[in-house]
């Protein structure tokens, strides 16, 4: 992608997705997590690394901010001062938001991540030159660079471990930067299937690891396009409108009483994660 | 294209001879041109094998003894990914991060691979017939009450043959141990409730007040107390359940309370008897004998003994009369004192005041085969074990699946007195601490390639036998099933009895199809219902449930006062079980050791949790290396400052300082059962986790806590990321 021809087109390759002139056709995946239902058990982190070979980077590494973890539980406590966390802690699963209106994307000097079709945000290895803008620009800090060759020179699958790893996801070599996929091999195998079969996916036919694992069903994910999907139905319900950066509730006059939310939806990324407040009983 | 007279058909020649020399001079030749090994042309690909194709076998996860179903994915005949057996009702196709790392002890390069026999220092590598035709050796002449058998929880076939083993050697000597076990809160259920570990139903209930029972992280069935707990937060029409949690030391169940109440260590009995006062002065109506011994806990007292406040107390009490069923549980945190027992009575006398018995709490499912029903381990074992080894009356111990060198209290001095044992053999997936001090190593095939069957503890709906089996070829030649070692040791006793059986499996197979009618396969044919039973994973068992006998009394319950302040040792210490590592077996699983610890964010290492207000008194900030003194040992780590501890208490988490078992926890962190007092309950004889008390000292030296907290050191900088809400600010009805 030449500059020229990125300033030229500026508005093809800059726009908010979707919009009227380009909507979603069959797919938009898009995510609820329910922060009331989540108990910060880090199942979903483990799956991710269990299904898209993200390699332990050890005690070093990870004091020197090089770990991968695609998906993390964020932990935050209470900021009032107050002597003990009387009402627990506060825990959030954090993954690539898939922004709609990526900042990532914009700033890839090689076009190594972009919009597909479906409304996800890929990230093409063997594109990617390793300049790190896109991690720079993610206000999530969900992007994780390659820094070691870690299968080879840091030997962290050593023996028999690499046998576990998946061979439906690319193993990433030094220099690439890495993401949350939303479980893009599993949406292509059943969309595959479905294709051949003559239909669309049906809800629930495609599940992300994090989404199948995690033991309080916190987190669900599906097709937005589908009205009848569960996603699409928790997001109409909450009244979230996916191409809106100040949704109508939040304007209501004494605020809303639905819980969902987007996080730094001001900045007007349009991420496709939708998050469900937590709640704390008054009575106690 | 190419020029110089040099065309691709040249080019490609010389690639050719060029590959050729390479593989003549490089390698000689492989295992396949020696005819070691065959290839096949995946033109006839082995059963099930579709090449670019998963496909799914049933097996259970043996990460811990809550008995989960798993689904391994298997391609190219390698398991790749283990995920929930949705036919369980116990997990339900969901799996925690333990679970799933059941493939990094498949996998795990620091397996030990062949029999290891004691020379000196070393171990030398024998072959399987020179090991057990040594046991057989070393047995002779032995009699039966010098032998011992040490393990962990056991179930299944597995502890059919064990038992068979240990009465054709005339031994009564089986200890089951579990360094972390619910023991203490078993033995008060069965006086409470008549069965050591009733149902519990967080689904039905409107309140759940937990006395630091960690259910959600490391309790019992976590996973399926994790589903349990997301209905009974979704509630009926949007009346979402509340969680109350009283600890002294925050857990992953208490950092989702929407109450957390701090507790000073060991008042929780007395709480709970304050709770039921002010539910007596609310105007529920107590039974005499309950009454009788509550109202001497007016709520000054209890405040003053237990810390929290008289506010607290009568807000939980309304709570809990103005919105039933209620559910409460006794946990870790209340029965690791010397009155442990008397505090989980009192506990169990708040579920009778609240007419929980019979709602909330249920009888389990009776397993109709008890001789598979599962031993539990407990604490005291290992004490009893200790003593007799310490006289010198034991002569031959085997132990399996158990690292009592690492978990025993320091105070019991368990590796010396292992030393007295003239042989000493173990299974052992890893050299362990205790497979270090082995005469004889036997080298045992891992959780995903070897047969069993396994019946949970905690049992939901009906009883299920769990069947484990192969996910895919053994990795090392050398290893071999715990079900055929113990065989092979059974046919040097009574060769006639299990001549049949020319291995476990074919054992196993037998002995489950022969019980086909009672197992729900009567009328099918053998081989379709082994089928059928393998291809499920599990079998579930009759529904018949069992009765609970309420007999629940306030009679003899005789509730110490606070413990008094010990100036040389000020503080407690709560040493914490986490859902990654536990007792520790599993700290060679690099997931685990790189999951954070949710509370704290911390990764690879171990830490002091202290409160603010403490470490403020100390002069300690976060990173300090301090030294953590009780009576029995000391250890030095990190300091971390936590808004979740009780001002008079530190917390370490056990499962690391591991000085063997891997290339992962070797090494990392410390390990505080080497701190634990010899402290027991009086009621259960069983060590008490809480009791030790410590001092902490400056080291002078400080460093960076590796952890995951972020840029902004865990606070959201005023910023919306993650939000919370009270009840009376969000409508939760008619929520997808």
């Amino acid at each position: 992608m030449s500059v020229t021809n990125l300033l030229e087109n500026w508005s093809q390759f800059r726009h908010g997705h979707p919009v009227d002139d380009k909507p979603h056709e069959e797919y938009k995946w898009a995510m609820a997590i329910d922060l009331d239902a989540c108990t910060g058990c880090n199942a979903c982190s483990v799956a991710c690394y269990a299904e898209n070979n993200i390699p332990v980077v050890g005690k070093e590494k990870f004091n020197a901010g090089q770990q991968m973890h695609w998906m993390r539980i964020e932990r935050y406590w209470p900021e009032d001062g107050r002597e003990f966390a009387d009402q627990g802690a506060q825990f959030l699963p954090m993954m690539c938001q898939q922004c709609e209106a990526a900042p990532c994307e914009t700033v890839c000097p090689a076009g190594a991540t972009n919009h597909t079709a479906d409304g996800v945000n890929s990230q093409i290895y063997n594109r990617c030159v390793g300049s790190r803008y896109c991690s720079a620009n993610c206000p999530f800090k969900v992007r994780y660079f390659n820094w070691y060759d870690y299968p080879s020179t840091d030997n962290v699958w050593p023996a028999e471990m690499t046998q576990q790893l998946n061979p439906d996801v690319s193993v990433r070599s030094k220099g690439v930067m890495e993401k949350c996929t939303f479980c893009v091999q599993r949406m292509t195998a059943a969309k595959n299937t479905a294709r051949n079969e003559g239909r669309l996916v049906r809800d629930g036919e495609v599940q992300t690891a994090c989404q199948q694992a995690c033991p309080t069903n916190a987190i669900s994910f599906g097709n937005l396009v589908d009205p009848e999907s569960k996603v699409a139905k928790q997001w109409a319900h909450q009244q979230v409108e996916l191409s809106k950066e100040v949704q109508a509730k939040d304007a209501q006059e004494g605020g809303t009483d639905l819980r969902g939310y987007r996080i730094m939806e001001e900045l007007r990324l349009y991420p496709s994660v939708m998050y469900l407040e937590r709640v704390r009983e008054s009575a106690i | 294209m190419i020029e110089n007279g040099f065309n691709r058909r040249d080019f490609l020649k010389v690639l050719g001879w060029g590959g050729a020399v390479v593989a003549l001079s490089g390698c000689g030749n492989t295992s396949v041109q020696d005819g070691a090994e065959i290839v096949t042309s995946y033109v006839e690909p082995p059963e099930y094998a579709l090449p670019g194709i998963g496909v799914y076998f049933n097996s259970t996860c043996a990460q811990c003894d809550a008995g989960c179903s798993i689904t391994g994915r298997v391609r190219e005949g390698r398991v790749l990914k283990l995920e929930g057996n949705a036919s369980s009702a116990i997990n339900r196709g969901k799996l925690c991060g333990l679970g799933q790392a059941g493939v990094q002890a498949h996998y795990n390069p620091d397996r030990v691979r062949e029999p290891l026999l004691r020379n000196g220092d070393k171990g030398e590598a024998i072959t399987w017939d020179k090991a057990l035709g040594l046991i057989n050796e070393k047995l002779n002449g032995v009699k039966g009450d010098e032998i011992a058998f040490l393990t962990g929880a056991v179930s299944g076939h597995v502890k059919v043959l064990l038992k068979n083993y240990l009465e054709a050697l005339g031994s009564k000597n089986h200890y089951a141990y579990d360094a972390v076990a619910p023991s203490v809160v078993r033995a008060a259920n069965k006086k409470a409730y008549g069965v050591e570990m009733p149902r519990l139903r967080l689904d039905k209930a409107q309140v759940v007040v937990s006395f630091g029972a960690d259910f959600l992280g490391a309790w019992v069935s976590p996973v399926h107390f994790s589903q349990e707990y997301a209905q009974f937060r979704k509630g009926s029409d949007g009346a979402r359940g509340v969680l109350v949690q009283i600890e002294s030391k925050m857990t992953l169940t208490g950092a989702n309370a929407d109450r957390w109440i701090a507790i000073r260590p060991g008042t929780e009995g007395i709480l709970a008897l304050g709770v039921i006062n002010a539910l007596d002065a609310a105007g529920l109506s107590l039974p005499a004998d309950v009454a009788a011994v509550s109202k001497a806990y007016n709520a000054e007292r209890v405040s003053k003994d237990t810390g929290v406040s008289a506010e607290q107390i009568s807000k939980l009490a309304t709570l809990l009369k103005a919105r039933t069923p209620s559910l409460v549980i006794a946990g870790g945190a209340a029965e690791g004192y010397k009155h442990g027992s008397q505090n989980a009575a009192a506990i169990a006398l708040l579920n009778r005041v609240l007419g929980n018995i019979g709602k909330t709490i249920e009888a389990p499912a009776n397993v109709p085969f008890p001789q598979v029903a599962v031993t539990t381990g407990n604490r005291s074992s290992v004490q009893a074990l200790n003593d007799s080894m310490a006289n010198g009356k034991l002569k031959v111990l085997f132990s399996y699946g158990v690292n009592p060198v690492f978990t025993a209290p320091a105070a019991l001095k368990f590796q010396d007195n292992l030393k007295k044992v003239s042989f000493k053999v173990v299974f052992a997936n890893y050299l362990d601490e205790t497979a270090l001090a082995a005469d004889l190593v036997l080298p045992l095939d891992s959780a995903l390639e070897d047969w069993g069957t396994a019946v949970p503890e905690y049992l939901v709906e009906a009883a299920q036998l769990n069947i484990q089996q192969p996910l895919m070829e053994k990795l090392h030649a050398g290893t071999r099933g715990t079900g055929d070692i113990l065989l092979a040791l059974l046919k040097q006793r009574r060769a006639n009895e299990y001549k049949d059986y020319e291995d476990f499996y074919s054992y196993l197979r037998s002995a489950v199809v022969k019980n086909k009618s009672a197992l729900g396969g009567a009328g099918a044919d053998d081989d379709t219902f082994w089928g059928e039973t393998l291809s499920e994973g599990l079998v579930k068992l009759p529904a018949s449930n069992g009765a609970l006998s309420a007999k629940s009394s306030a009679a003899g319950l005789v509730l110490p006062a606070p413990a008094e302040e010990d100036s040389a040792y000020p503080l407690h210490l709560i040493p914490a079980v986490t859902a990654n590592l536990r007792d520790g077996r599993h700290a060679n699983q690099p997931w685990l050791q790189e999951s954070p610890d949710p509370l704290t964010t911390i990764v690879w290492d171990s830490w002091v949790e202290l409160h603010p207000k403490t470490a403020a008194k100390l002069g300690i900030v976060e990173g300090d290396i301090v030294e953590v003194t009780s009576r029995s040992g000391s250890v030095k780590a990190q300091a971390y400052l936590f808004p979740g501890i009780h001002p008079d208490a530190v917390s370490i988490p056990l499962g690391n300082g591991h000085t063997a078992l891997g290339r992962w926890a070797k090494g990392v962190g410390i390990n505080a059962f080497s701190l634990l007092d010899q402290v027991v309950d009086k009621d259960t004889g069983e060590l008490a986790l809480n009791e030790t008390r410590v001092k902490i000292g400056k080291t002078g030296k400080r460093v960076m806590i590796v952890k995951d907290e972020g840029a902004a050191g865990g606070s959201q900088a005023g910023k919306k990321i993650a939000v919370s809400a009270s009840t009376d600010e969000v409508e939760l009805s008619g929520e997808v």
